[in-house]
């Protein structure tokens, strides 16, 4: 019987199948592209919070947090620092402002960035509005 | 009906074997699919009870008899083919994706009139099983058409005979198994209350 | 070696080992970072250290990938390279972006880096494995596309086999796939959406082809099992991989802001996707069974048939272990995925690039088959002490996960991050001792290169 499984069927196996998975995948897509905006309508993204999301990218934050359990595995997670922190962008700036130069001997630190204060309100307003995605749920609890 | 092949007794399964290791593949998918919709149905009778009286039950009783009648075109294409009538056997493969075509299009309606009502595959849980479902459904039998198509191309062809059908058989085989999922999937999403 | 521009694939195959060895030295680093949280600060602070160690892996196995292609294809088309001269530029070019970036990870700050490469024009740094500047990720994209020119062209003009078929339809997706880490959207949910379909599209689609030819190629070569057969399993297995992996993306969409359907997308098809892995590891050692002759190069064969079984239980079991939406719950972002990330690269990936590096380096350096007999047991000592570590690495941080998981998400009293992180310091020691086993696993896989030069060949 096996000599009926030819190389021409595994074939074609392999591009319909991926075409038809492909397609699939594209159509569920669509579908999340334009259910994004409505399930997040709580977060609001402003030109503060797009400020946020650059100053975020420009210092590599994912290499030690993750964000929506995304990124490094190093230091905590910040989706819901915001709620963490007491629902307070002040609490999250101080932490911020406060990190030693020359880090914390023998434990891990954060590094000082040395942001203005415009910079650090608008990290926060990034946080904040990260916080106010509608994850399904997640994180378990407070502790991310 | 002629009587000409009851008398051989060849491989079995018929086709080939790629298709039902295939088949039995798609099987296990659309299985695990029903698990979790008898699971999560029986978690949430009462939503999904009150969603499913949404759904149009006419237009889904008219896309099961378009398959099972397209079932039954293909099935006479095989017995053409095994007789060496191959315009035929071309005729009814056509008249079998026509009959796709018909499910395509009475499906289409379906979606419209949901989408229309707004509701669509985040509504809830239901409706979530709902679309994924038949949406997943809807691409094999786009999929099936697609292989029937081939095969009655290739018969066009000349490459099949009374003596060479396997192809036929194999495209028949999917088609079989795009039918009996439907025939699952209708009564346990229209009708099960 | 058939045919004189093959000889392009050593370039490539020695930048990869060499930044393979940066990749690790930097792993090292950062695995002591994890129990002295000073090491370093504020120089390399971990961040930094940790772009170096994911990029580095990343640019060395696309050269050895490269290096694979470069080898294969003359081979498999029966006909010499398009233009050796083309690749020989685009190695120099590659290496030059790839150890620029590099050490303007290390010379400047990454804020600086981004400022200074322009990345207000069109910001796409500063996120997972994507941290490259954006004049280095168009860099990437030319080099990739002059490859897959010269590929292509000498394929065109020679024989056409499957496994050419099956690479270049890996490494035409690997290109078109990156295209997507230019599109970086304000809004985190479609950045993140779309980040995965650089990153799983990757991993868990078309590298999988990748790897799937260059091992039929291996097996091939070095078992001398019929074309046909060869040539039907390949086909099998990557349309599994596509037909699970596609779908299977899902798995990463359960909590970012996406739709719930995900949950049950993601979960059912991601759940199938050790089944091509599986199928490979079948696959391999059912080909070595029905050799029809003993290759000499008897550590080319234990790395195809290690990278079988490594990639199945580190992309596939490990994979699976946290794939399920109610399990993930729990172990999304945690030492988990780092387990399941360290496991999978490397049985994948490194390994498929060590087992052509194994088959093609001996021919590539003027022998006829295979090495000594003295350099390959070398050579398998380092395969075994690699292997064995990595292993080790992932159990200890799989132990650390589960104890993370349970003290910060499942006990009743959760405890903070920082409070758990100090709570699992003997499983980051553990690991970290492993990784230096791991190391030591590479310098003598390096030192086989230099044993047994002058002794005669191994013979079948």
């Amino acid at each position: 019987m096996s000599q009926t499984f030819t190389k021409s069927m595994a074939r074609n196996i392999f591009y319909g199948g991926s075409l038809f998975f492909f397609l699939l995948f594209i159509a569920l897509s669509v579908d999340t592209s334009e259910a994004i905006p409505k399930q997040n309508a709580k977060a609001i993204i402003t030109p503060q919070v797009a400020m946020g999301k650059r100053i975020w990218e420009d210092n590599d934050c994912i290499g030690c947090h993750t964000i929506l359990g995304e990124g490094a595995y190093f230091a905590p997670e910040l989706g819901n620092v915001y709620k963490r922190f007491g629902n307070s962008t002040d609490a999250i700036k101080a932490f911020i402002k406060s990190r030693p130069k020359n880090g914390i001997p023998g434990r891990r630190s954060m590094p000082q960035f040395n942001f203005n204060e415009k910079q650090l309100s608008a990290i926060a307003a990034f946080l904040k509005y990260a916080s106010e995605i509608d994850t399904n749920g997640w994180p378990p609890n407070i502790q991310g | 009906m002629p009587s000409s092949y009851t008398i051989e007794r060849r491989d079995y399964p018929p086709g080939d074997l790629a298709i039902w290791i295939f088949i039995l593949a798609e099987l296990l998918v659309f299985a695990i699919f029903f698990a979790t919709y008898a699971f999560t149905r029986s978690n949430h009778v009462a939503l999904f009870n009150h969603s499913q009286l949404s759904l149009n039950t006419n237009l889904a009783l008219i896309n099961t008899l378009a398959l099972i009648t397209s079932s039954y075109f293909v099935v006479r294409a095989v017995a053409a083919i095994r007789e060496d009538k191959t315009r035929l056997c071309i005729r009814w493969l056509i008249a079998a994706v026509m009959m796709g075509f018909i499910f395509l299009v009475v499906k289409i309606i379906e979606y419209h009139h949901h989408y229309h009502n707004g509701i669509n595959l985040r509504t809830n849980l239901f409706f979530m099983f709902y679309f994924s479902l038949t949406f997943f459904h809807f691409m094999h039998v786009i999929l099936g058409m697609v292989i029937l198509s081939a095969v009655a191309i290739k018969a066009r062809q000349g490459h099949y005979s009374s003596t060479d059908f396997t192809g036929v058989e194999t495209g028949a085989c999917y088609w079989h198994m795009v039918d009996i999922v439907w025939l699952i999937l209708f009564p346990l999403i229209y009708i099960m209350k | 070696m058939k045919y004189q521009s093959q000889a392009v694939a050593k370039y490539y195959f020695i930048a990869a080992i060499a930044l393979f060895v940066g990749q690790i030295l930097f792993g090292l680093i950062m695995g002591l970072q994890y129990v002295m949280g000073d090491f370093l600060f504020p120089e390399i602070p971990f961040n930094v250290a940790r772009m170096v160690h994911t990029n580095l892996l990343i640019v060395w196995l696309l050269f050895g990938f490269m290096g694979s292609a470069y080898y294969l294809v003359p081979e498999e088309a029966e006909t010499e390279l398009f233009s050796p001269k083309l690749a020989l530029i685009m190695f120099w070019v590659f290496l030059a972006a790839g150890v620029l970036t590099i050490l303007g990870y290390l010379m400047v700050p990454y804020a600086t880096l981004a400022d200074i490469t322009g990345n207000s024009l069109l910001p796409t740094m500063g996120r997972e494995f994507l941290e490259q500047p954006t004049i280095t990720k168009i860099g990437i994209v030319v080099v990739a596309l002059a490859f897959l020119f010269n590929i292509g062209m000498t394929a065109l003009k020679g024989r056409k086999t499957v496994i050419t078929l099956v690479l270049l339809i890996g490494l035409l997706g690997l290109a078109v796939f990156f295209l997507f880490s230019f599109y970086n959207p304000i809004n985190l949910v479609k950045d993140k959406f779309y980040w995965w379909w650089v990153v799983h599209l990757w991993v868990e689609g078309v590298w999988e082809l990748i790897l799937g030819a260059i091992l039929a190629f291996v097996l091939i070569k070095t078992t001398g099992v019929d074309r046909e057969v060869i040539e039907k399993w390949l086909y099998i297995i990557i349309a599994m991989s596509l037909i699970t992996g596609i779908i299977g993306t899902g798995h990463h969409y359960y909590w970012i802001g996406t739709p719930r359907y995900w949950q049950w997308w993601g979960s059912i098809f991601s759940a199938m996707e050790p089944i091509p892995f599986f199928m490979m590891t079948i696959f391999a050692f059912n080909m070595v069974n029905q050799r029809r002759r003993n290759h000499p190069n008897q550590a080319a064969v234990l790395w195809a048939l290690g990278t079988s079984v490594m990639a199945f239980l580190g992309a596939g079991v490990w994979g699976f272990m946290h794939t399920l939406a109610p399990v993930n719950y729990y172990t999304h972002g945690t030492q988990i995925t780092a387990a399941h990330g360290h496991l999978a690269f490397f049985g994948a990936y490194v390994m498929i690039v060590l087992t052509m590096i194994s088959y093609a380096m001996p021919m590539l350096r003027g022998r006829e088959a295979a090495n000594s007999n003295k350099s390959q047991v070398v050579e398998m000592w380092s395969f075994w002490l690699m292997t064995v570590s990595m292993v080790f690495i992932t159990l200890f941080l799989t132990g650390a996960g589960i104890a993370q998981v349970y003290l910060q998400r499942y006990s009743d009293t959760p405890q903070a991050f920082m409070v758990v992180q100090e709570k699992l310091a003997t499983f980051y020691w553990m690991r970290e001792v492993a990784g230096v086993v791991f190391l030591i696993g590479l310098i003598t896989y390096i030192s086989s290169f230099f044993v047994g030069g002058k002794e005669a060949e191994e013979i079948a």
